[in-house]
């Protein structure tokens, strides 16, 4: 069963919303079961891997990452990369090097980031699997304000090998997808231990089957800082859940309130290294002007082609971790990424989820990005940023809509746990009703 | 004078430390993969002969192991670094606080490690011009750095002792110092309060002439009257001085973190569990005090090759010490290029019958060395044993098929092999002793009658 | 900390190898600032002795040591620039 690949309505999609940095021209002849696309920070030959970032632009991996290639190996034909903020760096893709995603409902708004594109591809093409990757919510983020199914694996369910690194104990590869049967059916195809990656190594084997029962918590810490439309609806959402016969409790989780520094401090410091590697030479953009002392060739490279965010995140993560301040930072941030942990297994205690709307607004406006300063961005990642940075899978389903615009709850797991969230989506989808944005045919 | 080093040496591995690259690249830039160029997306993976190696080493100098360590990473930017991050260790290496006994003195071991090598810079162009030419073979190449105490007292004995470190871990992990320029050592010496550091000095003979010209420059400035300056020399080898270090625009931070590709390893029981070989030196003791022989000719005999104290050690179960230490240092050290082969496959039983014959004097002084050499001779061409010998056998067999009233004859009379040895004999133009010749002809024999 | 000096942020550059505008220098600063001083509520996190690099356990992952090339590294060196096999690179001093 080959599905019918539109390149011409694919050609017109992108002009219009721009999910794509990167596309396939022609169908080959081979034939495939499934077509997905894979955000452009995820390697796979035949296709640049520019991460959203000009200091890659050439950069022809010469391998495919491993969830790109158990994907093709299960008969996927990939259609395309998928546009993101420069290397995850930012919460709406408009962070971008290569194009900024349009809100599939509102083209005048933006799709959430860092995986934009890969969300606004999952709904605007028909039965379209895209590949994400999450480093503090660039799955739940865009899934929700597209209206998107988002699934976030456990830290260490997919292998990272070929995925270009933004930070190496945070990032995950994962699936978004309108449909939930889709996450069900490719989620046991990205997911198992990789010899390329040691972090895949060490993991249960995914049994979707195991499903955790009792009643759900809802973080009071969770429910400040929304905006009235957001908590109406998330209220509505947990409303329906009850009547559904699902138990719902409010809870405390006060150490929530430390997750945004300490995931911003590692997330950054280890950025900081993983962006050293980009310099003019060996790959990407090429400087080639040698008489320059290595320093200048460095600096001049690096100054040119990161974007302004980039440099932003270089220069926050490099502080973080220089002589002087490393105690107070970065070790600090490793330390209170424990007492999260601790606080979540907490309450799984006696809980099979936390619950809670997925970001605190709707889509924003472009013109309203603009005036947003990087602190208010940081922010607005709180509700996405503590399973992130515990490693906890976490699923975003839309739960409502507001003034045509999607709202997103995110459910939370203990690790390995994900059948429990694909259990919850199945349930959810019986009794919500998702809508299509016009624009998909 | 207080002397401190930082050792760096190769593990004798067959891949690198995080991928699995061959170790003996060549050409430039063959033996490398996205891993040890850095590309976007790829990862390391620990190579367990490593840790095995570093493991042992730490054990070696008594270091405590650390039960729980994982790797860091060291952000600098240099165009050798692939990656602009060196994966080292930081807070927690494979051992600490050991200690290393070096002529009778207890040299402290301050921390033992693993790290990746970075590639080879070539540089050309005119001077001060120079661009940099780049070979990434070398780029995660596993090595082990050992940092001591500042306990050594001279810069001979700073080399002596890294000489006499160099050829136990050559013997206990196989260490491979090709030559002594491959071994890479960072140095500091203080005579006055200040310590002064000099990076990154070649191979020892350039170790003992840096650190004697340092002594001697800060001597000058102290009777000068003037202070010593805590700083980072280099060494310059064509001049054979210190000099400061390039003024660097400005110290580096290396911003250390940890290397979370990795994880973390838990060695603890492992260590416990790996068992080292005895060394040269502790054997050399043993053997001098067991064999009854001066002790430094059982150092030279030790430090030679362990294949050579093994057969000294079997030779002086047959015949007396004297009588083996004659032939040792003798005619079997002096063929010893062709025989080593010869004993490492059977072990030495060719050359012990030798020497027991001699030493029973069934056979003469001058027998025995021909014998000897021709055990060398025949075996280092990895041909069997000299009585299994298939060009022999087949000559005695063609003999023996064309004469069958030989083997009629031998029946009743011992004598008449005497035939086929002369015939042998006259063939091979004196190749093989008569013995072996008898002996083959017996066999052979055997099986026809 | 309430205010990030300035040749602070000039250091955290230099180290970064960014070069920064003085106008840049002030932006960036300033942001720096305002991000670290969200960060302060760190201070009031309870702390932990040890620490784990991975959020879930990670260990003793090793591989065995056996060479092999998988993907040739001619091909590798031909997105290169290289000179006689060598990969070009900048002056040293
Ligand atoms: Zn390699």
């Amino acid at each position: 069963m080959t599905p019918k690949v539109d390149i011409e309505a694919m050609r017109r999609t992108n002009e219009r919303f721009e999910p794509f940095c990167e596309m396939i021209s022609v169908v080959p002849d081979e034939d495939h079961e499934f077509t997905f696309s894979a955000k452009d920070n995820l390697c796979a030959k035949g296709f640049q891997a520019r991460a959203g970032s000009r200091i890659l632009e050439g950069y022809r991996p010469p391998f495919d990452a491993t969830p790109i290639w158990k994907m093709r190996a299960a008969g996927g034909l990939l259609l395309g990369k998928t546009n993101m903020d420069e290397f995850g760096f930012g919460t709406f893709s408009t962070n971008s090097g290569y194009g900024i995603p349009k809100n599939p409902f509102d083209p005048t708004r933006a799709c959430g980031g860092s995986s934009g594109g890969a969300a606004c591809a999952a709904a605007l093409l028909p039965g379209h699997v895209a590949l994400g990757v999450s480093t503090g919510g660039s799955i739940s983020c865009p899934s929700s304000f597209c209206g998107v199914i988002g699934m976030t694996p456990t830290y260490g369910r997919v292998s990272r090998y070929g995925l270009i690194d933004y930070g190496n104990s945070l990032d995950k590869v994962g699936l978004i997808s309108r449909s939930i049967s889709d996450i069900e059916r490719f989620l046991p195809v990205i997911s198992g231990s990789d010899p390329k990656d040691p972090t895949s190594c060490c993991q249960p084997r995914l049994d979707l089957s195991k499903v955790r029962k009792g009643p759900m918590a809802v973080p009071k810490e969770c429910l400040e800082g929304l905006t009235p439309d957001v908590a109406r609806t998330f209220d509505d959402a947990v409303q329906t859940l009850k009547e559904g016969g699902t138990e719902v409790d409010v809870v405390s989780m006060p150490s929530l309130k430390y997750a945004m520094p300490a995931y911003y401090v590692l997330a950054t410091t280890e950025a900081s290294t993983n962006l050293a590697r980009y310099c003019g030479m060996r790959f990407g953009v090429a400087e080639r002007e040698y008489a320059q002392h290595f320093n200048d060739f460095f600096s001049k490279t690096r100054s040119e082609s990161f974007g302004d965010e980039a440099k932003r995140r270089i220069l926050l993560g490099t502080f973080c971790r220089m002589v002087g301040f490393r105690d107070k930072y970065y070790l600090k941030a490793l330390s209170v990424r424990q007492g999260i942990t601790k606080e979540y297994l907490d309450v799984f205690k006696d809980h099979s989820m936390v619950l809670s709307p997925t970001m605190p607004f709707i889509a924003p406006k472009f013109d309203e990005i603009a005036s947003m300063r990087p602190l208010e961005m940081y922010s607005a990642d709180f509700l996405t940023i503590p399973p992130n940075l515990t490693g906890l899978p976490h699923i975003s389903l839309p739960c409502g809509y507001h003034s045509g615009m999607p709202i997103g709850m995110q459910a939370v797991a203990p690790h390995w746990e994900e059948g429990t969230l694909i259990d919850l989506g199945k349930r959810w989808g019986t009794t919500f009703a998702y809508k299509v944005p016009e624009a998909c045919q | 004078m207080r002397i401190g080093l930082e050792v760096h040496l190769q593990l004798p591995t067959r891949s690198k430390l995080f991928c699995s690259c061959p170790t003996n690249g060549d050409a430039p830039n063959t033996s490398v993969c996205p891993t040890c160029l850095g590309l976007p997306g790829s990862k390391p993976v620990l190579n367990r002969k490593a840790l095995e190696l570093g493991i042992m080493i730490a054990k070696f100098l008594d270091c405590r192991i650390n039960d729980r360590i994982w790797f860091s990473r060291k952000t600098y930017f240099y165009p050798d670094l692939p990656k602009h991050f060196q994966i080292t260790q930081y807070e927690s290496p494979v051992g600490n606080d050991g200690h290393y006994e070096h002529e009778g003195k207890r040299i402290g071991i301050w921390r033992v490690h693993i790290e990746e090598d970075p590639g080879r810079i070539k540089r050309v162009g005119r001077s001060g011009e120079e661009v940099s030419l780049i070979d990434y073979n070398r780029s995660g190449i596993p090595l082990v750095e050992i940092v001591t105490a500042p306990d050594l007292e001279s810069p001979e004995q700073a080399r002596a002792f890294i000489d006499q470190l160099v050829t136990e871990l050559r013997y206990l992990v196989g260490i491979n110092v090709q030559d002594e320029t491959s071994v890479r050592v960072d140095a500091n010496l203080s005579i006055g309060e200040e310590r002064v550091e000099v990076k990154n000095v070649q191979g020892l003979k350039n170790l003992e002439r840096a650190l004697r010209y340092e002594a001697t420059r800060q001597t000058k400035v102290l009777d000068a009257g003037k202070r010593i300056v805590r700083e980072t020399r280099r060494y310059d080898e064509e001049r054979k001085i210190t000099l400061p270090a390039r003024e660097k625009e400005f110290e580096e931070d290396y911003g250390y973190i940890g290397e979370p590709d990795l994880g973390e390893y838990h060695i603890g029981q492992w260590a416990r569990e790996t068992v080292l070989k005895e060394t040269p030196f502790a054997r050399a003791e043993r053997m001098s005090a067991e064999l009854d022989i001066p002790r430094q000719t059982a150092r030279q005999v030790v430090l030679t090759s362990g294949s050579l104290a093994d057969l000294l050690e079997k030779l002086c179960k047959e015949v007396p010490s004297e009588k083996a230490l004659q032939w040792l240092l003798g005619p079997i050290s002096s063929n010893w290029g062709a025989l080593e082969k010869v004993i490492d496959a059977d072990g030495g039983a060719c050359v012990i019958d030798i020497v027991k014959a001699d030493a029973s004097g069934s056979i003469t002084d001058s027998e025995a060395k021909i014998r000897l050499q021709k055990c060398a001779g025949v075996k280092s061409e990895g041909t069997p044993a000299c009585a299994s010998n298939p060009d022999m056998i087949s000559m005695v067999n063609s003999f023996l098929d064309a004469h069958p009233e030989v083997v009629k004859d031998l029946r009743n009379n011992a004598k008449a092999a005497n035939s086929v040895i002369g015939h042998v004999m006259k063939e091979t133009k004196g190749q093989y002793s008569s013995k072996d010749i008898v002996e083959c002809v017996k066999k052979e024999i055997s099986k026809r009658v | 900390m309430s205010s990030l000096e300035k040749e602070t942020v000039v250091r955290v550059a230099r180290v970064a190898r960014l070069r920064l505008s003085e106008e840049e220098l002030a932006k960036y600063g300033k942001d720096l600032e305002e991000i670290l001083d969200s960060f302060e509520v760190l201070n009031s996190a309870p702390s932990s002795e040890s620490y784990d690099f991975n959020p879930i356990p990670v260990m003793d992952v090793l591989r065995e040591d056996e060479p092999f090339i998988d993907i040739d590294p001619e091909e590798l060196m031909k997105a290169m620039d290289t000179y006689e096999g060598y990969v070009r690179g900048p002056k040293l001093s």
